[in-house]
């Protein structure tokens, strides 16, 4: 019988790991996540999990451990934050481009300088280009159900890619909430074993994992990859459906909305700080501001379809931009880009700018989202945004 | 019902003719005609048999070797980053163990072996070398030492023996020896640091029995094993290439290269020579130390006196470093 | 979806299977200037050509009475003919020979 308990974010991806009966496990301590790990080795250490409790001696050997574990064919797990997952960098590409289907937790936080244990996105979206599936859960519970969700999606021989199950450091991995853990028998009908590939080291069937290519094979290299991810949602979308079908949840595969059924404009965001925006809705609507929030389930495969089908609909998108990207652009972060062109070709594009906010740790407070609101609105009444970026919190002048 | 992980045992033999017949580094290479490390490559896998894993961090015994979507690797063999070696290999050991121990895999765990250059092993790849070694792994980390950064196209390593020539340690006017550092001691590195270890040895491609029975020793031990194999470059260290195997002997002649193995705490020295050679006699032959006075072979003489009075043991040896006033 | 040219492929992952005795996609024999020739009155069967060859180009045949020479891959190092015991190798140039490969301008 599935059974409710509270749980930290961090508690809730034990659990999940726990249950999806992982082989080997690669640990190396850092805040935010460190507890994962505390909780998987306890598990291990009471003999509740088999798993091999690797010890690594850094966040890039972590990474390493488990890249070779999962080429000899079992189903692996690591996890980092902050500086740990820009360390571990080197092996994204070699992990991806193996076609092995690690997993890999990341508690956002702050990159240094200094060593600022809040809460950031920039750590793990800066790997984005590598070729893993990367995505955000909002809560304890989306944490514990997206772990379960990425280990089926990932190691569906369509698919056979990494995945990054993110969580916002300190709000999603330490503040408790309630989740409802099924029970063994669920999870083992939601998600078989891992059945690795021909492309297993196995001294019986004996292959050679990454010999070097010639230059004009490289490209062909990148296409094998590129031509995975176009596979990948219709994956997501069957794995989805399974999920909610056995555990009794109703997940949209890409995108959560929250009142937006008579939305003049929406909020745009991932991640934990989703919750504070869904109570800043609430209190906005009943002022009589028809706001909604959008918020993106998986920033890779960005869902570019589903987000042009759906922004469409609204006349404003403020996107919320946890995360930096310097000289980018849009000058700010990285999804006001990226729905900008999913926008491109849809005949009337709401109008968009983006909010920096929960960066370094900072909460967003429901009255910036109020003030973000506000920037929309004068934003309709002009027709036109002011301008492309705003850092929440810090502009001088009002929108 | 968890099943036991069960190791195989391989013999020793005391004669070339008993070696194994089969190849399990077959001919088909892309490595330089007279490649030291080739043959080390063949002769390690040739010990292990068919119930092997290779690791291969990036250097020339992936590059060469795995030109272009080709290997001559007859076992699984996974390509590492040349950080990593140490680390993958522990992490096909861990799966290996778990999947034995769980029923997902019947048989006898495989060796697993990780074959890193000196770079690989001693410098970009020294924490994870080190770190399997912590953990207790089963696993043998195989050094093969062609002293330097070959791949690349031959830089200088911690391997690299003083006034070793090479392009990032070039003699000029400003610094007439070109390399001004003397050398890590691999083994050393490994020995006494790490209590999991229990045998540590070194051999050489010139003696080829010893190196294949000192591999069956390290696989048949239950735990991290280091093996510190001599592979002489001859394009590296500028020799004619048919001269593989006599600047290996000459290495071990000079002392140059110690033949050692450490056992449980214990040392026992091979092919020790009664009287040393002069180190001239090894260096002569190699332009990679064409540039060398007198004064620098002197230096490199009382480095290799210090040495090879206790091989593998710390001792006191009289060079400067670098800092310091000569 | 897409048009991979001819001889561009590139397997899944990168994995490809493990050869088998030898391998056909490096075949080195054309690297030779040289080749090692074998005077069997003299040769004891030491084993140090079978042994010291880094592309196992030396082998006992079946019987273990003689040894025999792999042309398609040998590179012609010659470490065969200065580590025979009993001079029983000698090098000759590899054109001289009937079979003998030219030495491409680009060994593959």
């Amino acid at each position: 019988m599935a059974k409710e308990m509270t749980l930290s974010g961090c508690a809730a991806a034990a659990q999940a790991v726990k249950m999806a009966k992982v082989d080997v496990i690669c640990s190396f301590p850092i805040r935010p996540y460190t507890a994962t790990m505390m909780e998987l080795s306890k598990m291990v250490a009471n003999g509740e999990l088999d798993a091999e409790f690797v010890h690594g001696e850094g966040e890039h050997a972590q990474l390493s451990v488990v890249y070779g574990a999962s080429a000899a064919g079992a189903r692996t797990f690591t996890g980092s934050s902050g500086v740990g997952v820009t360390y571990a960098f080197e092996t994204y590409s070699p992990i991806s481009g193996g076609r092995l289907p690690v997993q890999m937790m990341i508690a956002d936080r702050a990159l240094d300088p200094p060593g600022d244990f809040g809460s950031e996105h920039t750590d793990a979206m800066s790997a984005r280009d590598q070729g893993w599936l990367m995505g955000w859960s909002e809560n304890p519970q989306e944490a514990f159900d997206n772990h379960l969700i990425n280990y089926r999606i990932g190691e569906d021989s369509r698919v056979m890619l990494p995945q990054f199950v993110c969580q916002d450091g300190y709000f999603v991995s330490h503040i408790p909430g309630k989740v409802q853990l099924p029970d063994q028998a669920q999870v083992d009908e939601f998600l078989p074993p891992y059945r690795p590939g021909a492309h297993v080291l196995d001294p019986r069937k004996p292959v050679s994992h990454g010999p070097q290519i010639r230059p004009d094979q490289g490209a062909i290299m990148d296409l094998q990859r590129a031509e995975a991810f176009l596979a990948v949602p219709q994956v997501i979308r069957e794995v989805v459906d399974s999920f909610n079908r056995i555990f009794g949840r109703n997940y949209d595969p890409f995108l959560d909305q929250f009142m937006t059924e008579d939305a003049d404009m929406v909020f745009f965001m991932q991640g934990g700080h989703a919750a504070t925006a869904r109570h800043a809705v609430r209190h906005l609507r009943q002022k009589g501001v028809k706001v909604g929030l959008v918020k993106l389930r998986f920033v890779r495969p960005f869902p570019t379809q589903e987000v042009a089908e759906l922004l469409s609909k609204f006349k404003a998108v403020g996107v919320i931009e946890t995360s930096t990207s310097y000289g980018g652009s849009m000058s700010g972060g990285n999804l006001l880009a990226e729905v900008r062109a999913s926008l491109y070709d849809v005949p009337k594009r709401p109008l968009t700018t983006s909010f920096m906010a929960g960066l370094g740790g900072d909460v967003i407070p429901l009255h910036e989202f109020y003030w973000m609101a506000e920037v929309l609105t004068k934003a309709l009444k002009a027709g036109k945004v002011g301008k492309n970026v705003y850092w929440a919190g810090f502009e001088q002048a009002e929108a | 019902m968890a099943v036991q992980v069960k190791t195989q045992t391989l013999p020793l033999f005391k004669k070339l003719r008993q070696m194994p017949k089969e190849e399990q580094y077959v001919p088909g290479h892309r490595t330089c005609a007279g490649c030291g490390p080739a043959l080390q490559y063949r002769l390690v896998t040739k010990a292990a048999g068919p119930n092997t894993i290779l690791l291969g961090p990036t250097g020339c015994m992936y590059v060469a070797n795995a030109s272009y979507l080709c290997t001559p690797y007859q076992v699984p063999w996974i390509h590492t980053q040349i950080t990593n070696g140490g680390a993958a290999a522990s992490g096909i050991e861990a799966a290996y163990q778990v999947m034995i121990r769980k029923g997902k895999y019947q048989g006898e765990l495989p060796n697993v072996i990780v074959m890193a250059g000196d770079g690989g092993s001693t410098d970009i790849g020294l924490q994870a070398m080190s770190a399997l070694m912590y953990r207790g792994h089963d696993a043998l980390f195989v050094c093969y030492d062609n002293e330097s950064y070959a791949n690349t196209g031959i830089q200088t390593s911690p391997t690299t023996p003083y006034g070793g020539n090479t392009t990032f340690t070039p003699p000029g006017k400003a610094i007439p020896e070109g390399k001004k550092l003397f050398p890590k001691d691999p083994p050393q590195l490994v020995i006494g640091g790490h209590p999991a270890v229990k045998y540590v040895a070194t051999a050489s491609v010139a003696y080829p029995v010893d190196l294949m029975n000192k591999v069956r020793k390290a696989l048949n031990v239950k735990g991290p094993t280091f093996l510190h194999i001599h592979a002489p470059c001859p394009k590296g260290w500028k020799f004619d290439e048919s001269k593989t195997i006599e600047m290996a002997r000459l290495a071990v002649e000079t002392g140059m290269w110690s033949i050692y193995e450490w056992e449980d705490g214990e040392y026992k020295y091979q092919y020790r020579p009664k009287e040393f050679k002069p180190v001239k006699e090894y260096m002569k032959h190699q332009k990679r130390f064409a540039h060398l006075t007198e004064e620098h072979i002197a230096k490199m003489q009382a480095f290799i006196d210090a040495k090879v009075k206790a091989p593998g043991v710390p001792v006191k040896i009289p060079v400067p470093g670098p800092r310091q006033e000569d | 979806m897409f048009n991979i040219p001819k001889g561009r492929e590139v397997p899944f992952g990168c994995v490809t299977p493990a050869p088998v005795g030898e391998q056909p996609m490096m075949i080195t024999g054309n690297w030779r200037e040289y080749r090692p020739v074998i005077d069997e009155e003299k040769c004891n069967l030491c084993g140090n050509c079978v042994v010291f060859c880094p592309d196992a180009c030396w082998q006992f045949n079946e019987a273990d009475d003689a040894v025999v020479w792999n042309a398609k891959y040998c590179k012609g190092c010659l470490i065969c003919v200065n580590e025979c015991s009993h001079d029983a190798l000698s090098k000759a140039y590899e054109l001289d020979f009937p079979d003998g490969v030219v030495r491409l301008e680009k060994p593959f």
